[in-house]
């Protein structure tokens, strides 16, 4: 498998990071400034530094900032998670979403959704005390529970990074296939709120959803300087590696193990949102070729940038029926990906 | 196994199937006895047991049958056709490709009749095997890359599937519970309507067995034996989604049965890519009938959908196969 090591030697520019800055802040601008309501950006100015009319101050404060801070935390999350993931299964195109992880959240979610229906529906007939508060802690226990089987089975197999691989794909095969059963089967009044989840999208995020989501990145790039240098041993083949000092075990269960909370918290709070963990690290690393520390740095920026403008994208596109964000990331994303699939394998 | 041997296997497995279809008559939400299925079987009386037995559990029975006799025959072509043992018709995308059109049309030309979905099943499986074999370079790639080239393209269809549904509302019930997979409350209409494309499977699996035999061989010994690639390639390929196009409309997504059904066959090595395809398409029949009977027993008063239980069957049959490394897992070392 050609990995992260096939990457052009002479492509390293160190500007490149600054350089994309600029448009990571102007992206988030348009996030703020753009919206199916149209608010004058005077307005909106007056809101952002504490004034504005009370209407105004609802849509941006409550509705657009909340979402657009969730969809960052989520873009950090994903695009991080699929480049650890990467590197580790030494397999350019890993992805949790395509490793069981995402799926196993999807499962969780969706038994809690049904479970709390059953236990509401004796006493009160109202749904509305649901508390979905707690959706991002389900998505969370699943994605784990699944990234744990997958841990597992990568042990039995030796640490192949074929079978893990090969394995993650079965394993989300068949969560998917049980989760799908079970909306078919118990769904009745709870299918759409359980569809919207599915499709991967930040309607209606609150600031909730960014606190929740937030201990988890902290984590997860306070965990960096950690595994920064197992992370780039494990660029190479495991005996050049080991020859390095690397304790193969044990580094690889931790960055798995960082790569399963960043995507399972991240598909707790938005939902499956695909590709962006796969496209985003290969984009960076194309960006920064050999140089390791900018292509980790370029993750992290493109991550948040592509999920904000992926999100903004189908707000504006859809207008009243908002496209959901996993909707615009499977449509954009998967052309790249098979693209890339061709070529890089 | 001695062609007799593979003779007997197949015969076994068909008895198996029979009694299988036989069992599913008595299981369900209200259970039979023996006689009474034979009674009313022999001698349809008009009476409850009667009705249950032929409108209900017979035609549902008869077409969870045709359904994995398709899905196992697409399954054993793909696997053979890619030289790859993970080949099915799930990983590589087909089924998903063939599913998602059919989901299009049901909610934006309604007035289509259902008639036609299993030629757009056809169309949108094709186009999804196509992706997934120039992603792979005709499947004759890594085995990873084939997996990851189809669930790619499954993901992407699942993504549309899932905002189609989302703008469907209400409607969205019905379409999810086809989703699943399963043969709740399919009728003879449904069996007849899909088992043409079954039985084109099946007898154009076995009357091409010759050929789909040598593209066990690699590319060049095939085209040394006088095989013509360019013809024969996308035609069994046609071939192998053929049936998917069929069973796809009644049943929705059933899982991993393309791809255990072969690979049980396999272990009892029969004689012969006939046979192969002979026992590969009895065991698929006889795994679908099984797991349906378990899918409406086991959590009664509700069904479960055939598709979880042939995934909860078929996912430990992959991970074994892969843990096993019977795989031809070349370029793994590097």
């Amino acid at each position: 498998m050609s990995g992260p090591q096939s990457i052009p030697a002479d492509a390293a520019p160190i500007w490149m990071f600054p350089a994309l800055v600029a448009p990571a802040i102007l992206s988030l601008a348009a996030a703020i400034f753009l919206g199916v309501a149209d608010i004058p950006l005077g307005d909106v100015a007056a809101v952002l530094t504490g004034g504005g009319a009370a209407e105004a101050r609802l849509i941006i404060l409550d509705i657009r900032l909340p979402r657009i801070a969730t969809g960052i935390l989520a873009g950090i999350h994903f695009s991080l998670a699929g480049y650890l993931l990467q590197t580790i299964t030494r397999n350019p195109l890993a992805d949790p979403s395509l490793m069981g992880v995402s799926q196993g959240a999807t499962l969780s979610v969706t038994i809690f959704l049904l479970f709390t229906v059953y236990i509401l529906e004796p006493g009160s007939n109202t749904l509305a005390e649901l508390p979905v508060a707690w959706l991002p802690a389900a998505g969370l226990a699943g994605g784990l529970l699944a990234g744990g089987v997958i841990y597992l089975l990568a042990f039995r197999l030796g640490l192949s990074a074929l079978r893990i691989t090969l394995c993650g794909v079965a394993v989300g095969a068949v969560l998917h296939a049980v989760a799908i059963g079970l909306i078919a089967g118990w769904g009745s009044a709870r299918i759409e709120i359980i569809l919207e989840w599915l499709s991967g999208s930040l309607y209606a995020r609150s600031w909730d959803h960014a606190v929740f989501l937030l201990p988890f990145t902290i984590a997860g790039l306070g965990m960096l300087p950690v595994i920064y240098r197992p992370l780039m041993l494990l660029q190479f083949d495991v005996p050049v590696a080991r020859s390095f000092g690397l304790a193969y075990r044990w580094q690889f269960s931790v960055v798995l193990i960082v790569s399963c909370v960043l995507a399972a918290s991240a598909v707790g709070a938005v939902g499956p949102v695909v590709f962006v963990g796969i496209i985003v690290p290969h984009l960076a690393r194309l960006l920064a070729g050999r140089n390791f520390m900018l292509s980790l740095a370029l993750t992290i920026v493109l991550g948040a940038v592509t999920v904000t403008l992926g999100d903004l994208a189908g707000r504006l596109l859809g207008q009243a029926e908002e496209i959901p964000i996993g909707v615009v990331t499977a449509v954009f994303g998967a052309p790249l990906l098979l693209a890339l699939l061709r070529k890089t394998m | 196994m001695s062609p007799r041997q593979s003779h007997l296997a197949i015969g076994l497995v068909v008895v198996a199937a029979i009694l299988a279809v036989m069992l599913g008559l008595l299981v369900g939400a209200k259970t039979l006895s023996v006689e009474t299925a034979l009674r009313v079987l022999l001698a349809p009386d008009g009476k409850i047991e009667s009705v249950l037995v032929w409108t209900l559990r017979l035609p549902r029975s008869l077409a969870a049958v045709a359904g994995g006799a398709g899905l196992a025959v697409s399954g054993y072509i793909l696997q053979t056709l890619t030289r790859n043992p993970l080949a099915d018709p799930g990983i590589t995308g087909v089924t998903s490709g063939a599913v998602a059109p059919i989901v299009c049309c049901f909610v934006f030309v309604p007035w289509l009749s259902p008639a036609f979905y299993p030629f757009v099943g056809l169309a949108g499986g094709l186009a999804a095997a196509s992706l997934t074999f120039w992603v792979s370079r005709g499947g004759q790639g890594r085995p990873l890359q084939l997996a990851l080239g189809g669930v790619s393209v499954s993901l992407f269809l699942s993504a549309i599937t899932t905002y189609v549904l989302l703008l469907t509302g209400p409607q969205s019930a019905s379409l999810l519970f086809w989703l699943a997979g399963g043969f709740q409350g399919r009728t003879w209409s449904h069996l007849f309507y899909m088992l043409p494309w079954t039985i084109v499977g099946v007898i154009g699996a076995l009357a091409l067995r010759r050929v789909i035999g040598m593209f066990m061989l690699s590319d060049h010994a095939a085209a040394g034996m006088g095989l013509q690639l360019g013809l024969w390639k996308p035609l069994i390929l046609i071939l192998a989604v053929i049936p998917v196009a069929g069973v796809a409309p009644v049943a929705g997504p059933v899982a991993f049965v393309g791809l255990a059904a072969p690979h049980i066959a396999r272990l009892l090595r029969p004689r012969g890519t006939g046979f192969e395809i002979g026992l590969s398409v009895g065991l698929g029949a006889l795994i679908v009938t099984v797991a349906d009977i378990f899918a409406r027993s086991i959590a009664l008063p509700r069904e479960l959908p055939v598709g979880i239980i042939t995934a909860l069957i078929g996912g430990p049959v992959f991970i074994y196969l892969v843990q096993r490394g019977q795989l031809n897992l070349a370029g793994e070392a590097r």
